[in-house]
């Protein structure tokens, strides 16, 4: 591990891990001074009872619940972010509570920026680092899935459905108040959502340990998160209402999120992202696939890394065992291991070709990849013809 | 007494006067290599028509504006609501990536800079520095910098020719 030169770090908000978690939001809501929360969630949850479930904990801890906004798409946008706004301007709310997978708390984070900020138009505010420090508004997540990292990431990432592109907003701003993960809220989520999702944390703690943005408080916590995602996830998927390993999990992913958040990641979320985009691969599934192909492509650059990697997924014996210049390759063979483990285990395939991607959109996707702004920080410069070759690869 | 040493005034002064020359060659190279480098010239022709980018070294530091007029780039005496806007957070930081201490990527990756617009379109942006770079830097220093030294269509001589004389 190396100290670069210089580097920032932006920590999580406060940590709410546990039993009764949810219950807790309301006291701390009441000490940065908010008592009328706007709720933000999705359909699925609330059928599921999952809103309900909130809404009784925020209540009884003493804080009313203005209005439940359920309306959100799968694919967070602009103008879903504007009206909500609306809305919270309308009904007098003075914080946040989304519950939800990604686009639910991306969403709440482009809604708070907004009302924070003042303005009707979210699109101001695009680009990174740009967003000065205004007023404060309340906000707790509540993540529903363990993947995303968003409850514990300083990025919202909300499409622009006229120009069909999704923007990206970095600002230290964005990062919720409260991160809470309640085990209440995973313990029902299916294998195949549970392994994707978890795939996905893994790509962040990953990626975030070998890209150019890394330092050594990042890569702290996403060793902690490789770690236990390594030592979780199948669990997770064998046993669902293990509560210890849903929790473990869920920790794992915010761990991976704030790494993530702080080094960034690469070329595997660069092309997942244009994956998704061009043809609708879910997300964490387009992590699980490309992640050993781009670490294959990013081994020369990466090897001290990878290297490092290893010692936290083997034991100590096995690792001194396997010779010094086989440790990287030998680590992309163990991830693409246990990613294949975790695949069969709940029903997936780790295969373009068996997820209705066609081989002709690669020029496609490639194209797009470039102009990813994950790229910049990759620590191996990609170009449209290497995005190909690795789309080859995995299909 | 003066807020500001001698010394950080002076080194401001000096570190402001090469940006600017540094700016000024670094519009130039793009502008002759967006006709003459194949690449340069396919990334300035995705780039839609009337693209307004300015390049601050500093809040109110000196900088530059370029905008997509057609087959030309060309600079803007004013800055106005610029569609990306790059700005350095010091001028100190605009001076390690204006003088080839740094390259752009491990700018970004540093928080070096503040970028306001869409992150995609300055992606395209990125790649002209880092080709125009890999023509105007020594290549001991490019090497350094850059994660891919991008080969040269043709010589860094005729890019300056071009750039100073304009034949």
């Amino acid at each position: 591990m190396k100290v670069p030169g210089y580097y920032e770090f932006i920590s999580p908000g406060k940590i709410l891990s546990g039993k009764y978690a949810l219950e807790n939001i309301a006291s701390e809501f009441t000490l940065l001074g908010s008592s009328r929360v706007l709720v933000l969630s999705d359909k699925v949850l609330e059928q599921l009872g999952q809103v309900k479930t909130l809404t009784d904990a925020l209540v009884s801890g003493g804080v009313q619940v203005v209005r439940v906004f359920t309306d959100i798409p799968s694919d967070s946008s602009i103008e879903v972010v504007n009206l909500i706004a609306n809305i919270y301007r309308q009904v007098n709310a003075d914080s946040i509570v989304a519950l939800g997978g990604g686009s639910v708390i991306d969403t709440a984070k482009g809604v708070r920026m907004l009302i924070s900020q003042g303005g009707s138009d979210i699109m101001q505010f695009v680009g990174a680092e740009v967003l000065p420090y205004a007023r404060h508004i309340p906000f707790a997540a509540v993540p529903t899935t363990s993947g995303t990292g968003s409850e514990a990431t300083a990025v919202a990432v909300i499409k622009d459905n006229e120009r069909k592109l999704k923007m990206e907003f970095i600002s230290q701003f964005l990062l919720p108040d409260l991160a809470v993960l309640d085990e209440r809220f995973t313990l029902s989520m299916p294998a195949k959502i549970t392994a994707m999702t978890g795939l996905d944390a893994l790509t962040h703690a990953i990626e975030s340990y070998s890209c150019l943005q890394k330092n050594p408080v990042s890569q702290s916590l996403g060793r902690s998160a490789m770690l236990l995602i390594s030592q979780n996830l199948e669990k997770c998927i064998k046993t669902p209402h293990d509560k210890q390993a849903r929790l473990a999990m869920a920790n794992g992913s915010l761990l991976a999120g704030s790494a993530f958040s702080n080094s960034m990641v690469g070329i595997v979320h660069a092309i997942g992202h244009s994956l998704g985009g061009v043809c609708s691969v879910p997300h964490g599934l387009a992590m699980a696939i490309l992640l050993p192909h781009c670490m294959r492509f990013n081994l020369e650059k990466c090897e001290d890394d990878y290297a490092e990697i290893l010692s936290f997924l083997v034991e100590p014996e096995e690792y001194v065992a396997i010779r010094k210049e086989d440790r990287a390759s030998r680590c992309i063979d163990i991830i693409s291991d246990f990613e294949n483990r975790i695949a069969s285990l709940s029903g997936l395939s780790l295969r373009l070709r068996d997820n209705k991607v066609d081989s002709s959109a690669f020029d496609e996707i490639a194209d797009r990849a470039i102009n990813d702004g994950a790229m910049i920080v990759n620590p191996k410069a990609v170009s449209r013809e290497d995005v190909v070759s690795i789309l080859n690869e995995a299909f | 007494m003066s807020q500001l040493s001698l010394f950080k005034k002076l080194s401001n002064s000096l570190k402001g006067v090469v940006a600017r020359v540094v700016l000024f060659v670094l519009y130039r190279g793009i502008k002759v290599l967006a006709h003459e480098d194949s690449r340069i010239m396919a990334e300035f022709r995705s780039w839609p028509e009337g693209l307004t980018v300015a390049l601050e070294t500093a809040v109110n530091g000196p900088g530059i504006v370029l905008a997509k007029q057609g087959e030309k780039l060309v600079r803007l005496k004013e800055k106005r609501n610029c569609d990306i806007t790059i700005t350095f957070r010091s001028i100190d930081a605009a001076f390690l990536v204006l003088t080839g201490q740094i390259g752009v990527a491990r700018a970004y990756a540093e928080h070096r800079f503040m970028l306001s617009g869409d992150i995609c379109q300055t992606m395209s942006i990125v790649r002209c520095i880092d080709i125009a770079e890999s023509y105007l830097f020594p290549r001991l220093m490019t090497k350094r910098i850059l994660r891919k030294v991008e080969t040269k269509e043709f010589s860094t001589l005729r890019v300056y020719r071009k750039i100073f004389v304009g034949v």
